[in-house]
């Protein structure tokens, strides 16, 4: 069992590293065309590059964001239930396990779909699109995976204390 | 199909997802996917994963990782207290005292933070240990920090402007100047209330602050310098039309790490939370984005946005009645939705009525991010609120209260917004062409 969360729990830690490379990516690529641009030399594509960087970093982060409780959700009636918030909690896990195992298959069926027909992107770049789509396959999978994992705990019964992560959640506003 | 059908379903189903605590982006989604299954033969699926993947990898998208990630640099810096000491000696002598740190304070921070959250804190975590030992009014001093830390997403970099931008594909760089003149006047009004209040109020007696000569004020704010400078270097850039937001972004994360570094707040773990930190708030944002890019495109091919535009049309409001229609609703909503989520939740329907109205799209944009922060200090919902009660220890309605004044300037503010229209598309149109 431990094995088996230390391996998850991982798992998720390294999508958002993935993630934070990613970041880091678009950092570089968007000096880059900069520099570029002033030595007059063209950087054909790195807009594009830049936007499969930015889809990288959300898809491979919303995971690790999931399990620092950085998603935004209301949760007034969830404070509001008190010693019922487990069954709640499980209702809104049910519904995001659904919801991302649909994104998972869909995502990973347009990719295969991009794959098969040699799709290229429209851009100056002329990427395959199936290389960029492949971190939202895999992002979307890791996300399916962990809400899956803690709707099972949930259900069983195992580490149901909830934090409201106030801090994570206001960075946004 | 009955659109009214459509609508009661859309809205009680989404009701239902959002008030249960589902996570926004995903109960977007999952009201979307009900409504393609229900009111279009469409594959939801494939419909889905298109408008997903061009919404999460499109260029205007790019500008927003990076402005959360240069707020998250510099939240880990000792700003705070540089801000205070450096703005402290000059304001010593305005009717209302040290209180006006807070405002400046908000001011210049939320030229270099797109968070309103992120707004208060760097400031407050100084700003009310330092005003309570001077003996300065505790409701004044949190009022003041709940009202003008909005300033925060009116300022560019706005995280909210973004948002907006790239649900609405309005230029990001147009929406980041029509909101320096209206977040200027807003907070020149904050300022003009503490003056009055101060002078009216028989418990405002502070302890005096010694006067002190211009060069110790100077020697004071030598620390704020290169704040200044970051924040010349990210906001001109775009306007003199040197970079595009994202390349302004850039700038900015590549001159924090610069005046992290010379702080000496720059090391490894710094560096590493700072990252962390930006990659979990953008995936907050981009889950949410992406859950909506899908709504609109699902309650497009269903007809609701036309539909409701249709009904709002032949209501025959004129412009004022309209925005005052909305203004009341986005207050309302954002008593239970935070800001960014009311936004992009329904721009989708409101965009439609707003360009029927005939009314500027730039302009609607500082509107609609007024009228969102002033539910962020009102309760139940307002994370302002939240993160001082968490700082002072204070009851919400207590904080609600000392921040009631600042929420009636906000309002006033709308207004001012609707009589002066050129505070936000007057910059916007005088700026530069920037590279694309």
């Amino acid at each position: 069992m431990t094995v088996l969360r230390r391996t998850l729990d991982t798992l998720y830690l390294g999508s958002g590293i993935i993630a934070a490379c990613f970041m880091v990516a678009i950092l570089a690529i968007i000096v880059g065309q900069m520099a570029a641009r002033w030595f007059g030399i063209t950087f054909p594509g790195a807009a594009d590059y830049a936007g499969y960087c930015t889809a990288a970093a959300s898809f491979f982060s919303f995971a690790y964001a999931l399990k620092h409780d950085a998603h935004i959700r209301v949760s007034i009636l969830l404070n509001a239930v008190g010693r019922h918030r487990r069954w709640l909690e499980v209702w809104c896990f049910a519904i995001g396990a659904a919801t991302a195992t649909l994104l998972a298959r869909y995502a990973i069926k347009a990719t295969v779909v991009s794959h098969r027909f040699g799709e290229i992107s429209q851009g100056q770049d002329a990427t395959p699109i199936w290389i960029p789509q492949l971190a939202m396959s895999i992002g979307t999978v890791i996300l399916a995976i962990a809400f899956w994992d803690r709707l099972i705990r949930l259900i069983l019964g195992h580490d149901v204390e909830f934090g409201s992560s106030l801090e994570e959640q206001g960075r946004g506003k | 199909m009955d659109a009214f059908y459509a609508i009661a379903i859309f809205l009680s189903v989404l009701l239902l997802l959002l008030g249960s605590g589902v996570w926004v982006g995903l109960a977007l989604m999952g009201v979307a996917w009900l409504g393609m299954e229900l009111f279009t033969a469409r594959p939801a699926g494939d419909a889905m994963i298109t408008t997903i993947w061009s919404s999460a990898s499109s260029w205007s998208l790019t500008a927003l990782p990076l402005f959360i990630w240069m707020g998250e640099i510099l939240y880990r810096t000792r700003l705070s207290e540089d801000m205070f000491r450096g703005l402290s000696p000059w304001m010593a002598g305005l009717p209302g005292g040290l209180i006006h740190t807070n405002i400046v304070g908000c001011t210049v921070f939320a030229a270099v933070s797109g968070s309103s959250a992120a707004t208060l804190t760097t400031v407050g975590k100084m700003s009310i240990p330092e005003l309570r030992r001077r003996a300065y009014p505790e409701p004044m001093i949190i009022g003041t920090l709940a009202g003008a830390a909005t300033l925060g997403l009116m300022i560019p970099p706005s995280l909210a402007l973004i948002v907006y931008g790239v649900t609405i594909n309005e230029s990001i760089t147009r929406l980041f100047m029509a909101g320096i003149l209206p977040g200027l006047v807003l907070a020149l009004m904050f300022m003009g209330y503490v003056a009055v209040a101060a002078r009216l109020s028989p418990s405002f007696a502070p302890q005096v602050e010694p006067l002190v000569s211009l060069t110790e004020r100077l020697r004071n704010s030598r620390f704020l310098i290169p704040l200044i400078l970051l924040i010349l270097l990210v906001i001109g850039s775009m306007f003199f039309g040197f970079a595009t937001a994202t390349e302004a972004a850039a700038f900015g994360v590549l001159g924090a790490f610069a005046l992290s570094a010379g702080q000496g707040s720059l090391c490894r773990a710094s560096f590493v939370e700072s990252l962390l930190g930006a990659t979990r708030t953008s995936a907050m944002i981009a889950l949410i984005l992406a859950g909506a890019a899908f709504l609109s495109l699902s309650m497009g091919f269903i007809g609701l946005p036309r539909a409701l535009a249709d009904v709002i049309g032949s209501l025959e409001l004129t412009r004022l009645e309209l925005l005052i229609a909305l203004l009341v609703f986005y207050v309302i909503l954002g008593c239970f939705l935070d800001g960014i989520s009311s936004i992009v939740l329904t721009m989708a329907v409101v965009e439609p009525m707003i360009r029927d109205a005939g009314i500027d799209i730039v302009w609607f944009g500082i509107f609609i991010v007024v009228v969102v922060e002033m539910a962020q200090i009102t309760p139940p919902i307002g994370f302002n609120l939240f993160i001082l009660q968490g700082m002072t220890r204070h009851e919400i309605t207590y904080i609600a209260k000392a921040a009631f004044p600042m929420f009636m300037i906000m309002a006033a503010m709308v207004f001012v917004l609707i009589a002066v229209p050129g505070l936000a598309t007057w910059l916007p149109a005088s700026m530069a062409q920037g590279p694309g």
